[in-house]
């Protein structure tokens, strides 16, 4: 039978593996896929070949496709995702030399878990004083979860992240030497660039994505929203192959091979100790010093993992709101149904005997510990969904949500060109 | 007013401007219509992002930026405030220069793709050609348009002086191993060397192979043998 050809896009970070490792293992043939990868250096290219049909999919940062549902960026109402890859995954750390003055200054803060942001207020108030540059953050795409954690952390602290630090964007690989240059004094990103500069002793880590809002979506798969109503069958195999693989990685004794998998030079080309950390979760530095096992770094299939939540979209969408990135009048409903396709994934993955969820969207930030969802067709094992400031995230009350938050954008901040694609949207 | 910039930026003034015209951009005195746009080049490729500086110079204020990333890379656009911003549409920095788009201190006018306003014909062209164009919010396409169509045509002539070179070097290496293999069978075998080629063009045309590859079995065939042994024939 002749295989049908897709070609998917991937950035070079540990959680491409399902990708991968769906190649390598023969996944996507076994599915009907000839699939060709190709990789990526930065996020707007694969954003633009995804846009203009030179891949039909793409290992996306999630808000990125929620930002085109939402009429922001050069493709808008233009992407779609049935598919969420994985949970968690990202990390912030900062400079020896940052963490050095935060020893000096906030040493009590410092030996709470998780850790605050408002561990850096002395440190900031000082540079204010001294009329010195403000500590300098990076990320690595406006559109990320990295921006919307690092932000949340920081407000979650008591620190504007638009006035009190300065925010910058900086491609993962250059992340390392513009730390160790001084140029930044931290940054949120995905591993292994977390990892190699604790390994390297460049950097320390002071918190991960999951400590600041557990089981947090990271990457999706996207797709055209044209090409998934003209290719429904091709994006149904697409998804039941990485269904199968995710549950495959998700096994504890099977991350070490998906590392050695992912390691190689065609795909994220960093050393295998380097990388097996981050999809093992074994010895993950947190709170700049302590060392633990974190079974869920990385989650990428259980807790119903790759189902696209819309309160998982919703939240991304209300914290564009919140720092004007998106404009407030927002039809946040039609934005996250365009975003993320519930009903697409629940027809593939019940057609496989996957459990799946009933409702489209929960109440996030409800659960500090584990919990079992009867409201599914089968019974499924969840992990908790807090925050870190314990704050609940109800989707039905989005505006209540975001007149909470002390700390939040005063004017929007979207340009024009954006400003006039959301507005038609909103209408 | 460039002269504070770093070793590693160089830049040209318009043919048809004098330095003080430029810094009325600045002090928006003068109509800007009349005004050569201020061109930022970021390009990793030296040797690319001089010859779209020779394209532009004639009609717009050029800077190049090479090996500048990150912060010191935002600082610089801080600092220039160019109205169009050219780039490699596969390089990491493109990312760096998206978050531009939303408005920040640093730059109170927020930067869009070029694209956007032209359509996806366009869009194409340039992603083609391997040319991002970043420009102030609101800029008239008509005045950026001639810009970057001059800057894809300078890529696709620096992608076609590439090739050209990589043609000339192959052709090169050929001449040299198809060389070699002759010189070792007129050492080894007591060719002269006219017998020496016709036996590998033989050989070429009875196996359906490259001269080139002929002649590199031929070495490959010698070095097992090893260099002492003279086999008999």
């Amino acid at each position: 039978m002749k295989k049908t050809p897709l070609s998917i896009g991937f950035a070079h970070l540990s959680d491409c593996a399902p990708l991968v490792v769906a190649k390598e293992r023969g996944v996507f043939e076994a599915h009907g896929l000839d699939v060709t990868l190709r990789r990526f250096e930065a996020w707007s290219p694969m954003r633009d070949a995804l846009g203009m049909g030179t891949i039909d999919a793409a290992h996306m940062l999630s808000p990125m496709v929620v930002a085109s549902a939402a009429g922001l960026g050069p493709f808008p109402n233009q992407f779609t995702t049935a598919f969420t890859m994985n949970l968690n995954g990202n990390a912030i750390t900062v400079s020896r030399a940052l963490y050095a003055g935060m020893e000096q200054t906030a040493p009590e803060i410092l030996t709470r878990r998780p850790l605050s942001a408002a561990v850096l207020k002395p440190l900031i108030a000082q540079r204010a004083a001294a009329n010195e540059p403000r500590l300098t953050f990076a990320h690595v795409y406006p559109h990320s979860m990295h921006t919307y954690e690092l932000r949340y952390w920081l407000a979650a602290g008591g620190i504007d992240p638009d006035t009190d630090v300065e925010l910058v964007v900086i491609p993962p690989e250059q992340m390392i030497d513009a730390l160790s240059l001084g140029q930044i004094d931290g940054y949120c990103v995905g591993e292994p660039w977390n990892n190699v500069a604790v390994i390297s002793g460049i950097g320390r880590t002071l918190i991960t994505s999951a400590e600041i809002w557990s089981s947090s979506p990271e990457k999706v798969l996207a797709v055209r929203q044209h090409w998934a109503s003209n290719h429904a069958e091709s994006h149904a195999a697409l998804i039941s192959a990485m269904l199968e693989t995710s549950a495959w990685i998700d096994r504890a004794s099977n991350r070490v091979t998906a590392a050695q998998i992912a390691s190689d030079p065609q795909y994220v080309n960093v050393p295998f100790d380097e990388l097996v950390g981050s999809l093992s979760g074994k010895n993950r530095q947190t709170g700049g010093t302590l060392r633990m096992d974190m079974p869920d770094f990385n989650v990428f299939h259980r807790y119903a993992a790759n189902f696209p939540w819309l309160s998982h979209a919703k939240w991304i969408l209300a914290q564009m709101i919140r720092w004007g990135h998106a404009p407030a009048n927002l039809d946040i409903d039609a934005a996250a149904r365009s975003a993320f396709q519930p009903d697409f994934y629940r027809k593939v993955a019940s057609d496989r005997g996957v459990a799946c969820p009933i409702p489209n969207e929960k109440v996030e930030g409800a659960h500090s510990s584990a919990w079992v969802m009867t409201n599914a067709t089968a019974p499924i094992a969840f992990a908790p969904d807090r925050f870190i400031d314990g704050r609940i995230f109800d989707p039905e009350n989005i505006e209540g949500y975001l007149s909470g938050f002390g700390i939040r954008a005063s004017a929007p901040r979207f340009s024009e060109a954006d400003k006039g694609q959301a507005i038609t949207l909103a209408r | 007013m460039l002269m504070s910039l770093p070793p590693t930026l160089k830049s040209s003034g318009s043919k048809s401007t004098t330095p003080s015209s430029v810094s009325d951009v600045n002090g928006g005195t003068a109509p800007s219509a009349v005004l050569p746009l201020r061109v930022l080049v970021v390009d990793d490729d030296a040797e690319r992002a001089k010859l779209v500086e020779e394209g532009l110079a004639e009609n717009a204020v050029v800077t190049m930026a090479t090996q500048i990333h990150g912060r010191p890379l935002l600082d610089l656009i801080a600092r220039l405030q160019p109205d169009v911003i050219i780039m490699d549409c596969q390089s990491p920095d493109r990312d760096t220069i998206e978050s531009l788009r939303q408005v920040a201190q640093s730059n109170p006018k927020p930067i869009v793709m070029f694209v956007e306003e032209e359509g996806s014909a366009f869009m194409q062209d340039a992603i083609e050609a391997g040319v991002s164009a970043y420009v102030i919010d609101g800029l008239k396409p008509n005045r950026v348009r001639p810009l970057i169509d001059t800057a894809m045509t300078r890529f696709r002539v620096m992608d076609g002086l590439r090739s050209e070179l990589r043609k000339t070097k192959d052709d090169l290496a050929a001449r040299k191993v198809i060389e070699r293999a002759k010189g070792l069978l007129m050492e080894r075998q007591q060719m002269t060397e006219e017998q020496a080629f016709s036996a590998m063009r033989d050989m070429s045309q009875q196996q359906s192979k490259p001269i080139k590859e002929v002649a590199q079995s031929v070495i490959a065939i010698f070095d097992l043998i090893g260099a002492d042994k003279k086999p008999e024939t």
